[in-house]
């Protein structure tokens, strides 16, 4: 396992952990935070997605 | 063997059967304490009775008419269960149900579309095989770790489904639940795709070019965090 592969591990770890902390504020209607941890999330699981994919075949 | 004699008998019920233990379940949990909660009209209770009575008259019709009872029987059923949750819409309000009570009629719902959409269950079928004598062997299996990679998103995805249940109004209420099932499907189908993507052949290079190409995203992950920091201290 490469180092890459860690990070979107931990990306996509965090992607979740956001999208809770997100909801949880959805849940509370404060929904500036709400839509900051949500568009977070979002990043956060394209970055790990993005990084996770092969660069190129043998 | 024990195992086997009861999915034989299972099998052998039919599908309108096999779908009744989660509707009674589904009933049980959520028509049920709406029809015969505090104030409910007669109305509400006469369609959960009508409810049950055509869940079970299905099983029933099944054996005598054949499969076609199955739709009346569901269609009955849904409606009649709609009926008495639109004649004690009270008993519905966001006040009025825990969280334990929603996720269970929720799951039990779940289960009863599940089992009456999917074929019944059947019992061995020797005389259908095409090789005779032999099992067939999967062409690939499951790798241990994608497992875990599906569990974790499948445990995060749950979590998402536990929050929210006390919301203040009903429509904010129905925004979190649409919002923790987008979300959770994102993180499942995220999660596949990184346990997929450890099964692909890399070059040693890929790395840096890997990097390379998520950085503009990994930038914008950085401002945002940034941002957060500053509006953290801000405020």
């Amino acid at each position: 396992m490469q180092l890459v592969d860690v990070l979107a591990i931990v990306l996509l770890a965090a992607a979740g952990l956001v999208f809770v902390v997100g909801e949880s504020a959805l849940a509370r209607a404060e929904d500036l935070t709400a839509l900051y941890w949500l568009v977070v999330g979002v990043v956060s699981l394209r970055a790990a997605v993005q990084i996770a994919r092969p660069g190129a075949k043998a | 063997m024990r195992v086997e004699g009861m999915l034989q008998r299972l099998s052998s019920v039919g599908a309108a059967a096999q779908a009744t233990v989660p509707g009674v379940y589904a009933w049980g949990v959520t028509v049920a304490p709406a029809a015969w909660s505090r104030g409910a009209p007669v109305l509400a209770k006469i369609a959960a009775i009508a409810a049950v009575l055509a869940l079970l008259g299905g099983v029933a019709g099944e054996r005598a008419w054949g499969g076609r009872v199955r739709v009346v029987s569901l269609w009955g059923f849904v409606l009649a269960s709609a009926l008495a949750w639109s004649a004690a819409p009270a008993s519905l309000g966001p006040l009025r149900i825990d969280a334990p009570r929603g996720i269970a009629g929720m799951l039990g719902w779940a289960l009863f579309a599940f089992a009456s959409a999917a074929p019944a269950l059947q019992g061995p079928r020797e005389e259908d095989r095409l090789v005779p004598g032999e099992e067939l062997v999967a062409r690939k299996g499951v790798a241990r770790g994608d497992a875990i990679y599906i569990a974790g998103g499948a445990l995060v995805a749950a979590v998402l489904q536990l929050m929210g249940w006390r919301a203040p109004t009903a429509e904010r209420a129905l925004l979190v639940r649409f919002v923790a099932l987008a979300t959770g499907l994102a993180i499942l189908g995220a999660a596949t795709q990184v346990a997929l993507a450890r099964h692909s052949v890399r070059l040693r290079q890929s790395r840096t070019r890997r990097l390379r190409r998520a950085m503009a995203v990994l930038v914008t992950l950085a401002l945002l965090a940034l941002t957060g920091v500053l509006f953290a201290l801000r405020g």
